[in-house]
């Protein structure tokens, strides 16, 4: 054991259920310090979350299972020690926000864990306002946490977390749905807690955004641990099995033979311009699948609308999209992005301009009736799980709209790898095999235009690879696409056209290096250009000495 | 200011006041007191979008008493129902939930009992938010969900993925909140409730009154 351990595991293994044929988690041995900037990552599954949720004592106390080996949190074991009293050591933040925040105001939600502790008035008020001035969130006191906007609502988490003056605090992917100004924000501030001496452990997919700022890694791999060490040597050569995508820099050091690796592209700036290497690690743009001389299948005519509860204005949006187009549409979060889906769906009505479809306008048309032309799927499938089986779920939208195709409902299943599962209950799926499902059931009645609302957030490597494969063949078979997405990374890969929002309004319709070319456009939808392109650019244009 | 057990007590007061009355013109005169400090709070707007909801369901309930009684017994339970609603809309409107389940705790009330309370409450908003969430899913698969009997029998494609949230939404908050050190005894509170002088001044004028009209006028 290290002496200025916080948390350590021996041969520790856990299953949520007796029954379970193996453990989720199985033979773990981990140190972590307060020096610890440490990054958990591995696939979806593969036992990341379970690990973060006995650091803490949620397992075994609340979540019960069988819990095997050693754990202790400073230098109390997990076993015989309350989640009441490791609360304020282990701090712990989940995945979604949204059923973290159960306060009526930012205020109460910070005041919540302090009262918990049964600290005396005065020192609440201390650690109030130093938590609410460690996170820059002054201005959010008094207003409700469910209100926020998601960035928002994870600062808030981090400031209520951030009072306690946990010695490790524990984040669950704090960086999916969010947007680069957001991401770049709550990094920032975790590097500062890192400096100050709390010890940072992150569950990531998305390494580009966790790798620089972290001291360490741990892979896990189907419940144990694969890899522990400096993140930069483990993804120099990173096992195939372990379903991880090093981030560019790491991926270009490593094939130059760079030592000591670089951590940021900002590292490989310097060195001698290499475009061969580049385009050999990313792939190039996505073609265009359009075939020449078709009429649109979507036409968006200077649209506007008003704002409805909570959602941003749409100021003279138009834009044209075609049988075989994959277009992304790209801005922050409260771009106006999903507001203009639920245009396109019929779901909100403009006050100006038009939307035809097929050539149909759709004016008024009830929702049900444009479902037949626009599939929309929507980030959470679980909005629509009602049926007992995957196959039945995917037939219940065609079925509502007389639109029943048996054949593609049978392609469908076999083009999303749904065939084996087809009897399986949609609830007892894995979050991206839901979103599988969802995609199927989108496209069951066949329609003109699939739309994607954020696809891929909280999705693994794979994940990510594999539907941009299914997009890929859709384009090919002449289905036009919309994605909606913060992932510039899948976005410039995926689609060759993107449409760039800010404030409800459209800023830019082309081509993604084209859009990422322009740093004042970039910087006014509050977006990054990605890694693969701005080290290209600096290779090309010879600004790479900068 | 007035403590929220203060208001709390009142409210009780209000409404044994309105369930006792039997005179029709007491009941409306109740009703237009409490419309009158509706519109003093600034919250007419929130109290018309309410009362949308409530209408039909005064309706059904008068109607129901009406047919299994009398009309003028039919007319007083629905004024009654409305009244008495009126009631808690008024105190709800006047109190933060978190602040009487707190004060409620100073008072001796364990806890989880208050924060189960208070919490409740707060679940409402989530519940809608995540019908709507679930509503437009569907629609956008195009099952029709508006009321009335034609989509009746879709009305699965909405309560079961809600039921299944609302109990996924319930066990992320419980895990959340123990997070957070709920289960912790010896908690401390940010606020301080005192009851003072006005407020033991308000509760006996309040509940004097009433016993005074309930002996004298309003039955």
């Amino acid at each position: 054991m290290i002496d200025n351990a916080i948390i350590t595991a021996r041969n520790l293994s856990y299953r949520y259920r007796n029954e379970d044929p193996r453990p989720i988690l199985d033979g773990i041995d981990l140190d972590i310090t307060a020096g610890d900037y440490l990054l958990i990552t591995g696939r979806s599954g593969s036992g990341k979350s379970t690990l973060c949720r006995i650091f803490n004592g949620l397992i075994p106390h609340f979540y019960g299972g069988v819990l095997e080996g050693d754990v202790f949190v400073d230098g109390l074991p997990i076993r015989q020690t309350s989640v009441a009293a490791l609360f304020d050591r282990v701090a712990m933040a989940f995945q979604n926000p949204d059923t973290q925040l159960f306060c009526r105001s930012v205020e109460q939600e910070i005041v919540f864990g302090l009262e918990s502790l049964g600290i005396e008035r005065r020192a609440i008020e201390a650690r109030l306002a130093s938590a609410i001035e460690a996170v820059g969130i002054g201005a959010l006191r008094q207003r409700a946490p469910q209100d926020l906007s998601g960035g928002e609502k994870h600062l808030v988490l981090i400031a209520a977390l951030l009072a306690l003056r946990p010695r490790v605090l524990v984040l669950d992917e704090p960086f999916a749905n969010l947007d680069p100004g957001n991401v770049r924000r709550i990094r920032g501030l975790l590097r500062e807690l890192h400096a100050g001496g709390c010890g940072i452990v992150v569950c990531e997919h998305r390494l580009s955004r966790a790798v620089p700022d972290a001291t360490r890694m741990v892979v896990i791999h189907q419940g144990c641990i694969a890899a522990d060490g400096d993140p930069h040597q483990i993804l120099a050569h990173p096992d195939d099995t372990w379903g991880l995508e090093p981030p560019l820099a790491t991926r270009l050091g490593a094939a130059l033979g760079l030592n000591p690796l670089p951590r940021t592209i900002e590292d490989l700036r310097p060195i001698s311009p290499r475009t061969d290497l580049i385009d050999g690690l990313s792939p190039p743009l996505p073609p265009k699948m359009v075939q020449p001389g078709l009429p649109p299948v979507l036409a968006v005519n200077h649209l506007s609308s008003r704002a409805a509860a909570r959602a941003p204005l749409l100021k003279d949006i138009h834009l044209t999209l075609h049988p075989g187009e994959c277009l992304a549409i790209v801005g922050s979060n409260g771009a106006g992005k999903t507001t203009l889906l639920r245009h396109l769906l019929g779901l909100q009505r403009p006050d100006k301009g038009s939307i035809r479809i097929d050539g149909h306008e759709i004016g008024k048309m009830p929702v049900s009736d444009v479902a037949k032309t626009v599939g929309l799927a929507f980030q959470n499938p679980d909005n629509q799980f009602f049926r007992f089986t995957v196959e039945q779920e995917i037939r219940v939208g065609p079925e509502a709209i007389g639109h029943l195709d048996a054949e593609w409902i049978a392609e469908l299943m076999t083009l999303f790898q749904l065939t084996p599962y087809r009897s399986k209950a949609p609830y007892r799926l894995s979050g991206g095999e839901k979103k599988r499902v969802a995609f199927a059931s989108a496209l069951a009645a066949r329609p003109k235009v699939l739309a994607l609302d954020e696809p891929t957030a909280g999705q693994d490597f794979d994940f990510r690879r594999n539907l941009r494969t299914f997009l890929q063949r859709l384009q090919t078979r002449g289905q036009a696409i919309i994605i909606v997405t913060h992932d510039l990374t899948f976005a410039e890969r995926t689609a060759g056209r993107w449409l760039l929002m800010a404030e409800g309004r459209l800023l830019a319709d082309g081509r993604p290096d084209a859009i990422m070319a322009d740093p004042a456009l970039m910087s006014r939808a509050g977006l990054e250009a990605t890694d693969r392109f701005l080290l290209k650019q600096w290779w090309q244009t010879g600004d790479h000495h900068a | 200011m007035l403590d929220p057990r203060t208001k709390l007590l009142l409210a009780l007061a209000c409404g044994t006041l309105v369930a006792l009355t039997r005179k029709q013109g007491w009941l409306l005169g109740e009703w237009a007191v409490l419309v009158i400090a509706i519109v003093a709070m600034g919250q007419l707007k929130a109290y018309l979008r309410w009362l949308i909801m409530l209408i039909p369901m005064t309706l059904f309930f008068g109607g129901i008493t009406w047919w299994t009684a009398d009309r003028i017994t039919g007319q007083a339970a629905a004024l009654g129902l409305m009244a008495i609603t009126t009631v808690f809309f008024v105190f709800f409107a006047s109190i933060e939930p978190e602040d009487l389940g707190n004060s409620l705790v100073q008072s001796g009330l364990p806890f989880p009992v208050a924060f189960v309370m208070t919490a409740a409450l707060q679940f409402v908003p989530v519940v809608s938010r995540k019908a709507r969430a679930v509503v437009e899913a569907q629609q956008a698969r195009g099952i029709v969900l508006k009321p009335g009997w034609r989509s009746l029998r879709n009305y699965p494609a909405l309560l079961v993925p809600l039921l299944i949230q609302a109990f996924q939404t319930a066990e992320s908050l419980a895990e959340a909140m123990e997070a957070r050190g709920f289960g912790r005894s010896g908690r401390s509170f940010r606020k301080a409730y005192r009851m003072g002088g006005l407020d033991w001044l308000v509760i006996a004028g309040g509940w004097g009154l009433v016993v005074v009209l309930i002996l004298y006028g309003v039955r």
